[in-house]
This record gives C-alpha cells, sequence and structure tokens, in this order.
C-alpha cells in the first residue's frame, strides 16, 4: 500500500527518533508496500491475544485508572442519595453503605484520595514527556491534546459508520472518543473539586471570594456538584462502559486497562498511526505482519487472489 | 342548644359511658372530678358541629408530668359541682394553687416562658381569631409528654440510700424520676425539630391565607416563609439531617439563640426583627457558631436556596444550561454509540466470541479468520 502522506510523516518521524537503521528503513518499505491498501483486511487477518499485544499504557496510568475507577464510583455511590435524596433508591442505597454517619466519612476519604490521583497523574503527564523532550522522543501527536486533525477524524468516522466511506480515518494513538472522554473527565475532576471544597469549606471560600458573586457562587457550585456527577456517572455508564466493554469487537471487555496492552487487531483498526510506529519500535511486529500477509496471501503487490467466490457489492479487493 | 339541652345530652352520654369505666386510678382524685370524667363517652357536640371528649383516661393521666398537680390548680375557675360551661379553660400562664416554687416560695407557673412565647412571632391567645389560630399555642408543640417513671430501670444502689430516711420506696422512685428526666437531655432531635416546625411551615393552605392577610393589612412577611420548609429540606444542612446527621443546624440552631436555648426557642422572631439572629446584624455571629470562618459575605449565602426564575434567575437559568447540556450530551453519545454499533456491525464486528475476541464473521471484504492458515 502506498501511505498517506500523514502517515508517511508519522513514520518517518518515529524511524527519525528511534534511530532505525538503513536495513530496518528497508525492512519497514517493504513491508509497508507489502501491506494492502485495504486495512480492514489487515485487522481482520491478524491473530491477536484478547490480553492484548502492542503496549500501550504505563503502569501508572493503570494505577490512576484504576484509582480513578474505584474513587468515582464508591463517592457517586455515597453522594448521589445524598444529593437526590427524595428518589426511591436514596434512602435505601444510602441504608446499605451505612447512614450518612459513614457514608460522608467515604465520601471525604475518596475526594482526598481523588485528589491524590490527580496530583500521580499531573506528575505524570508532565514528567513523562519531559522526559521525552530531554531524549529527543517527544511527538506531540502521540499525546491526547487534542489536534483539528481529530474533528477531520470524527467527520471521516461518521462517514465510514454511515457506510460512505470505505475504511475508517488513520488514527493516533488517541482516538477522538478518548480525547473528548479525557479532557471531559479532567473538566469534571476539577468541577468535583472545586464544588466539593466549597461545601467542606464554605466559611473560608466567602472569605476569599468577593461579597457580590460569594454567594451566587455557592448556589452554583450547590447546582454543580450533583449535576455534574450523575452526568458523568452516566457518561461512564452509557458510553465508556459501551466502548470499552459492549461495542461489537470489544465485547465482553478490553483488557487494556490492566496488561497496559492493546490487541493488535484494535491497534490496527483504530490507532494505524500508533501501529507504524509499533512497527518501527517492535522489529518483531514487523516479522509477524509479514509472515502473516504471506500465509494469508493478503501481499498486495503482484499477488492474486485464490479466492474463488465474487466479492460482495462495495468490497473489491484492491487491484494488485 | 340550650343549657337544659346540654345538660341532658351530657347525662344521655354519661349513661352510656357507664359500662365502659372503671379503670384503675393511679392518683389521687381528691377533687372529685374522675366521679364524672373517668367516663369514656363524657364529652359533647359543639354548636358548630365539632365533637369534644371530656374524658380523662386515668391510665394516661397518671402518667403524664402534671399528675400530681390537683385538677382546679389549673382549672382555677371550676367552683362547683357540676361545675358551668368552661369558657377559656386552662392557660399554661395560671398560677398554680398548691404546688410551690421550692427556690422563690411562690406558686409555681409556666408565666415566665409563656411570656417569652406571648412576645415571640408564634405568641398568640389560647382562645383567638381564626387566622391567629394558625399560630401554635402551647400545647401545639408541648403535648404534655407522657412518661412512665417505672419505664427505666432505676438504679436500685441510688434508690437504696433514699429509702432508708424517705420510707416510702414508690415516693422516692417517682422524685428520682422527677429529677433526672430534667438533668438528661430533654432537647428535641434535628429530625423531630424539623417534623414539628414542617408541620405548620409545610401546609400550603396556611401559609397562603397568612400570605392574603399580610397583604390585605399591607404588613411585610419574610421572603422564605412561604418555602422555608421546602427549601430547607432542599439545602445541604436538610440533606444530611435527614439522614440522621446530628451536626448540620436544624431550624432552632439558626432561628433560637443558641446560648439559652430552652428560653430561646420560645422567643423566636421574624429575621427583620432586631433580636432574632438572623436579623442582618447577627447574622454573621450566628452563622460563626458552625461555621468559624464566617464573615459578612458568608452571611449573604442563602440558606433556603430557591431556584425559581422569580426569585432566583442566576440559578434558574444556570440550571437550565446545565440540564441541556446534560439532555444533548446524554443523547448525542448515545447515538453516537448506536451509529457505531450499526456501522462496526457492517464492518463484520459482532458480540460472539471466538478465539478469544469477538472479530470473526464473515462480510462484504469476504476475508477473515475463519480462514485458517
Amino acid at each position: 500500500m502506498k501511505l498517506s502522506a500523514e502517515a508517511q510523516k508519522v513514520l518517518e518521524t518515529s524511524m527519525r527518533i528511534n534511530k532505525t537503521d538503513d536495513a530496518g528503513r528497508k525492512e519497514i518499505a517493504e513491508l509497508i508496500h507489502l501491506m494492502p491498501y485495504d486495512r480492514v483486511l489487515l485487522y481482520k487477518n491478524v491473530v491477536s491475544n484478547p490480553v492484548g499485544d502492542l503496549p500501550r499504557y504505563s503502569i501508572h496510568i493503570r494505577i490512576q485508572h484504576m484509582l480513578t475507577f474505584v474513587t468515582f464510583l464508591a463517592l457517586a455511590f455515597t453522594g448521589l442519595p445524598v444529593a437526590f435524596y427524595d428518589h426511591f433508591w436514596a434512602e435505601p442505597l444510602n441504608t446499605l453503605i451505612g447512614g450518612v454517619d459513614v457514608s460522608r466519612i467515604i465520601h471525604r476519604t475518596l475526594a482526598v484520595a481523588m485528589i491524590l490521583t490527580m496530583i500521580y497523574h499531573i506528575f505524570t503527564i508532565t514528567l513523562g514527556p519531559l522526559a521525552q523532550i530531554f531524549k529527543g522522543r517527544f511527538e506531540i501527536r502521540r499525546t491526547i491534546i487534542p489536534l483539528l486533525k481529530d474533528l477531520v477524524d470524527f467527520k471521516n468516522d461518521l462517514l465510514y459508520f454511515a457506510g460512505i466511506r470505505d475504511q475508517r480515518p488513520e488514527m493516533d494513538k488517541f482516538m477522538y472518543k478518548q480525547k473528548l472522554h479525557y479532557f471531559a473527565a479532567a473538566f469534571g475532576n476539577i468541577v468535583m473539586v472545586v464544588s466539593g471544597s466549597s461545601f467542606l469549606f464554605p466559611d473560608i471560600w466567602a472569605s476569599i471570594l468577593p461579597a457580590d458573586i460569594a454567594s451566587h457562587f455557592q448556589e452554583l457550585m450547590r447546582l454543580s456538584h450533583p449535576h455534574e456527577a450523575l452526568l458523568a456517572l452516566l457518561v461512564i455508564a452509557f458510553w465508556h462502559w459501551y466502548n470499552v466493554h459492549l461495542a461489537p469487537g470489544r465485547f465482553p471487555m478490553q483488557w487494556t486497562f490492566l496488561t497496559g496492552k492493546i490487541t493488535r487487531e484494535h491497534q490496527i483498526e483504530e490507532h494505524f498511526l500508533e501501529y507504524l510506529r509499533n512497527l518501527v519500535e517492535i522489529p518483531e511486529e514487523r516479522s509477524y505482519l509479514q509472515n502473516m500477509l504471506v500465509a494469508r496471501e493478503l501481499r498486495e503487490e503482484g499477488h492474486v487472489h485464490e479466492d474463488p467466490e465474487p466479492v460482495g457489492s462495495s468490497g473489491d479487493a484492491p487491484a494488485p | 342548644m340550650t343549657m337544659k339541652q346540654s345538660w341532658i345530652t351530657l347525662l344521655f352520654l354519661i349513661m352510656i359511658g357507664i359500662p365502659y369505666s372503671g379503670t384503675v386510678q393511679a392518683y389521687v382524685d381528691e377533687e372529685g372530678c374522675l366521679l364524672c370524667h373517668k367516663y369514656p363517652k363524657m364529652g359533647r357536640i359543639t354548636e358548630d358541629g365539632a365533637r369534644r371528649t371530656y374524658y380523662v383516661m386515668p391510665h394516661v393521666f397518671g402518667k403524664t408530668v402534671h399528675r400530681n398537680v390537683p385538677c382546679r390548680d389549673c382549672h382555677n375557675y371550676i367552683e362547683e359541682l357540676p361545675h358551668r360551661e368552661v369558657e377559656t379553660g386552662v392557660t399554661c400562664n395560671t398560677e398554680c394553687h398548691s404546688v410551690k416554687n421550692p427556690a422563690t416560695g411562690k406558686n409555681f407557673s409556666h408565666k415566665p416562658i409563656y411570656d417569652a412565647y406571648r412576645d415571640s412571632v408564634h405568641g398568640r391567645d389560647k382562645i383567638t381569631s381564626e387566622l391567629e389560630s394558625d399560630k401554635p399555642y402551647c400545647i401545639t408543640c408541648h403535648t404534655n409528654p407522657i412518661y412512665n417513671p417505672k419505664e427505666e430501670s432505676i438504679p436500685k444502689r441510688v434508690t437504696d440510700r433514699c429509702v432508708i430516711c424517705h420510707e416510702d420506696r414508690e415516693f422516692v422512685e417517682s422524685w428520682y424520676s422527677h429529677t433526672s428526666r430534667r438533668i438528661r437531655e430533654v432537647k428535641r432531635s434535628s429530625i423531630e425539630i424539623i417534623e414539628l416546625c414542617s408541620s405548620c411551615h409545610e401546609d400550603q393552605s396556611m401559609v397562603d391565607r397568612r400570605l392574603k392577610a399580610a397583604e390585605a393589612r399591607g404588613e411585610e412577611l419574610g421572603k422564605k416563609f412561604p418555602v422555608a420548609a421546602e427549601t430547607y429540606k432542599d439545602s445541604f444542612h436538610g440533606k444530611v439531617t435527614r439522614y440522621g446527621f446530628t451536626e448540620a443546624a436544624n431550624c432552632l440552631d439558626c432561628h433560637a439563640d443558641y446560648e439559652n436555648y430552652y428560653l430561646s426557642v420560645h422567643e423566636i422572631r421574624p429575621s427583620r426583627d432586631p433580636l432574632s439572629p438572623m436579623h442582618d446584624d447577627k447574622r454573621v455571629e450566628t452563622c460563626q457558631r458552625c461555621h468559624e470562618y464566617a464573615n459578612e459575605n458568608y452571611a449573604t449565602i442563602d440558606p433556603h436556596p430557591t431556584k425559581d426564575l422569580e426569585s432566583n434567575p442566576f440559578i434558574y437559568y444556570a440550571e437550565e444550561i446545565y440540564n441541556w447540556i446534560s439532555y444533548v450530551v446524554i443523547a448525542g453519545l448515545i447515538a453516537l454509540a448506536l451509529f457505531e454499533t450499526i456501522g462496526r456491525r457492517r464492518d463484520g464486528a459482532s458480540w460472539k466470541l471466538r478465539r478469544g475476541s469477538s472479530w470473526w464473521r464473515s462480510n462484504r471484504k469476504r476475508k477473515d479468520r475463519d480462514r485458517v492458515i
């Protein structure tokens, strides 16, 4: 296949950063040449270990996810019965937790744990890239920082889901959904911490803020804390769990949050640019892909398909 | 109904009540009031159709705080038997004839607390106009607490010493209970206080009636008066208190002066009254009882938060915006998830597992992992 200009750029950057020697460059170039234009063929034919093949998250990120996940749910379940006291489930849930005398201790303790997790995360996302910059390995496209490309990817992905486009866009390590979710969670965490602290230290907030807005601020925080909590819980329940558990192809779960590894097929499908970097960084992956392409007769160059049946309406195999 | 008819009715009621009488008397009835008032059917129907019972349940009254007070100490207008029609009845500022205040030697009376109450926003006469009767009288809150000296085990090692001189164990135990009851904390719990205050302040018909009356008289009611109970329950104080948390402020923590609790709960005043702890001049001090660093800014925070357009447009619009953001986000994400499902199903992904993954269906590409190498 011929890489898009964008993918070519990512590949070049990665090879430069990793100081790939000429032999390696040649090998990669040949491998890219062998790859079919249709990436769908790639991700449907690779063999994946369900617990993951390719590195994705460091141990720090996994610990932070675990901490966020545990603290968030426990905070939600201890807080929601108090905020939404007039709903039928509020009282039984609160009783189940052990009453407000217990739940308020849990809530505050976990709030501190959540804030510490945020600080831990801030350290990770600052020191990690700093180290990369220092080593000359930093790539902004490989981070979660939103770029204009994400909007284009989003549009193209929708076109693909609608059946208009032939392939999913070539997305980077973090796709548009992940970036959106990350910044929503980051924003939500800040809202929860600020509003939560305004419940715990209302007098201190009032003494810091100007007289004109002290009252409005407190009222806004009273409104924001349960609203943001409920919204976050619904987004987690409806969307994040859908994405990682219920989506077809992801069912019953992805193991990335525990193993830190992503499956090969997922990497190629949704993070193709990152897969190109994997090819540069992990020589074994090159040989795996090459063997697979040969064994499955997917090589683009000079290869004739033996598939006897005619192909479907829109799915013509790429011309040799 | 004439006087004569009343008496005939009464007699009739007494007669049908006779078979039900005969309960054991738990206290001394030297005045003979129970001659008549022991009959359960003793009562009448008033001119305006209300049923009144005059039955004194000896087994209940015998356990109340007033059980040792002779009837005519309070019912001091009774001069003959059978007595005449009662007009006002007992008011709580009546002086007792036989019970002396041991400290002053004067006749015992609830008059000091009654006077404090009469000066408060709740003060009213016992018999009063229809509108005024929205306010609570003493017995609205004080239901003449029933307690049984025998219900808690009295520490025998203590009373054994008393009995040596006072001889009568029953006397000793009842005095011990009388004293210990007053020494112990008899404050109502936060939940009870909120229930008590809400029993009137949550009554929309009472609120409407008083708003209308105030308007007619050109008076001003507190701006939180119509929403006091519901907004408290919606506040942070109310939310944790309803679950039994005892340290958050209840109604009396702010509206009464905590320094002299038992007196000040009878002296509740509107916040525009300079004597109220909620008056602008005293508000900061009141907040500081719990919120150590409270200042003037803090005192502007509304403890009875409303969120309707008229009284609080800022929060009204903020909530509208929040709601719309929530609806749009949730609907958008569900729509995206559904759209994605459709798209990826078309691509061949499904929920069925094969070889540890759910990519397995053959599809338009006709190339999938089912083709074993």
